[in-house]
């Protein structure tokens, strides 16, 4: 009986997974034992963390996606569709064309999605870079600004101890909105106040999700003449006033508000009913060492849909991908699933428009911050530009 | 003298005067990378090969390793299979249009006619992926 491996997502996660999984299980799909199916609601691929250079003017929407059939090796078969409900329990799925597919291995990729109307005001007054139309959006004021102020604020996820999407994005697009207004020749009208709500994760009145990095940061905004402030939780926006008020009661005025906005599991993660997460954000109770749905042994989770301590970023996927793969193959092989997910990410932040910093951190290592160069710098846009594409063809 | 043998301490190796001549040629050869803050630029190169270093792990080893097979297994078989047809070609009479047609009997011969068939047909599939454009979503 041929077994059926289904992976969920067209995202970078879901992408490098099929293909690696088509290699890594060769022989038994060349005798036809094994099918490993990717579905995903979208046509093209997008590389997700370029919406953030669309927000400065660095990027062509032709430029940060491709189709996806041309990222897959011809073993996988890929399904253009939404799925609209998971019956974990049935091995089943369902999508919105009508077809249902019953599958032996689950792999649910599927991402998040910013939900800043989970916040009073923020959808309408508020702007960021987390998907196309909003960069473009927040592009056009970045470009346009003379003067005033442009408040930053990040939000993390209700459910204790799971970040937001991608950590360090924050970081990194203050330091590009500080270049950006200085190669305009605005900066001195403009200022950058950059703020941390009071929990982030484990951490308290911080201004990163980890220590360390939080410690260097104040020097790194000073230097730049950007202000910063911690305890500020955003519980809602008056567009009209055009204020930020905290949670802690305080109020921030704004000319542009660029967010880091809540997020959200997809909708049908979340009518799933397996979450555990709070305020029905939906993200799947995964075990942190096998990456197996808890209760669901035949079901993988990885990425942003995961409610683990760790970045919702593609730096995750690139090291859980493995992990579930071998699992896979190690059960369908021998009956056992021995591989481990150690909590490593790693990514290479972009500081400020030219310079880059790679980084690394696990479960119990956290970023050892290092001064950003021109050299990092070249490594990212050389990752941007290709080396993405060779990851998501499981290449590298 | 001291030798690459010999454990030194850092105090006697700084006071050799060889190790002193050496080093003042040397900063003399790096002084215009140092004073053009150049060598900040190989620094930095270091400093990133150390990151890739340490960020490399026993799974990008896999995939480079297996890419690097996959390449080399493609140049590997195309080369024997150069080699063997052009020595073969090289050592006999042009065959006649008669001969040349015969070959068709031997099934390896077929068979690689199919490969090569099917290569198209791959080539093609690949082809028609790029020529559809999908909707904007």
């Amino acid at each position: 009986m041929k077994k059926r491996i289904v992976i969920v997502g067209g995202g970078i996660g879901g992408t490098m997974t099929a293909n690696n999984m088509v290699s890594k299980l060769g022989v038994e799909i060349r005798r036809n034992q094994v099918e490993v199916m990717l579905i995903s609601n979208s046509p093209w691929h997008y590389y997700k963390p370029a919406f953030m250079y669309v927000a400065f003017d660095m990027y062509h929407k032709a430029e940060l996606r491709r189709k996806q059939a041309t990222l897959l090796r011809p073993e996988v078969r890929f399904v253009v569709d939404e799925v609209e409900a998971f019956e974990f329990s049935a091995s089943r799925l369902h999508t919105r064309s009508g077809a249902h597919y019953d599958y032996d291995y689950l792999v649910v990729s599927t991402g998040c999605l910013p939900a800043p109307e989970r916040i009073e005001g923020l959808a309408e007054a508020g702007d960021h870079f987390y998907q196309f139309e909003p960069a473009r959006r927040l592009a056009q004021k970045l470009r346009t600004i003379e003067r005033g102020r442009i408040f930053i604020t990040v939000t993390f996820p209700k459910t204790p101890d799971v970040p937001h999407q991608c950590g360090i994005a924050p970081i990194e697009t203050t330091l590009m909105v500080d270049e950006l207004l200085r190669r305009r020749g605005v900066r001195d009208r403009v200022e950058i106040l950059y703020t941390y709500p009071s929990v982030s994760q484990l951490l308290r009145n911080c201004l990163f999700m980890q220590k360390q990095t939080c410690e260097v940061l104040p020097q790194i905004f000073s230097d730049r003449d950007i202000h910063f402030k911690r305890g500020f939780t955003l519980e809602r926006v008056d567009p009209d006033a055009r204020v930020a008020h905290s949670s802690e009661g305080d109020s921030e005025d704004f000319d542009i508000l660029m967010s880091t906005p809540p997020i959200r599991a997809v909708d049908a993660v979340i009518n799933s009913g397996v979450s555990e997460a709070a305020e029905d954000e939906g993200w799947l109770p995964t075990n942190r060492r096998s990456l197996q749905l808890k209760g669901h042994p035949n079901v993988y989770c990885m990425g942003d849909t995961v409610d683990l301590p760790i970045s919702k970023a593609g730096g995750s996927c690139h090291n859980q991908s493995p992990v579930i793969i071998d699992n896979i193959a190690f059960d369908l092989r021998q009956g056992a699933t021995p591989a481990v997910y150690d909590g490593r990410v790693q990514a290479i932040a972009q500081m400020g428009l030219e310079a880059g910093m790679p980084l690394w951190y696990d479960y119990d290592q956290d970023v050892q911050p290092t001064p950003p160069t021109k050299v990092g710098g070249l490594m990212r846009k050389t990752f941007n530009r290709g080396v993405y594409w060779a990851t998501a063809r499981g290449l590298v | 003298m001291l030798t690459a043998t010999k454990p030194q301490d850092a105090a006697a190796v700084l006071a050799d005067p060889d190790t002193a001549a050496g080093l003042r040629d040397l900063a003399e050869h790096l002084a215009p990378l140092l004073q053009t803050r150049r060598l900040h630029n190989v620094v930095d190169l270091l400093s990133a090969t150390s990151d890739f270093i340490d960020m490399a792990d026993d799974q990008l080893t896999q995939k480079l390793a297996k890419a690097f097979e996959e390449v080399v297994w493609a140049g590997w078989s195309a080369g024997n299979a150069l080699r063997s047809a052009s020595a073969t070609a090289a050592d006999s009479e042009p065959p006649t249009l008669w001969q040349l047609s015969r070959q068709l009997n031997d099934p390896e011969v077929r068979r690689g006619l199919f490969f090569v068939i099917q290569l198209l047909g791959a080539v093609g599939r690949q082809v028609a992926l790029e020529a559809e454009i999908p909707e904007d979503d």
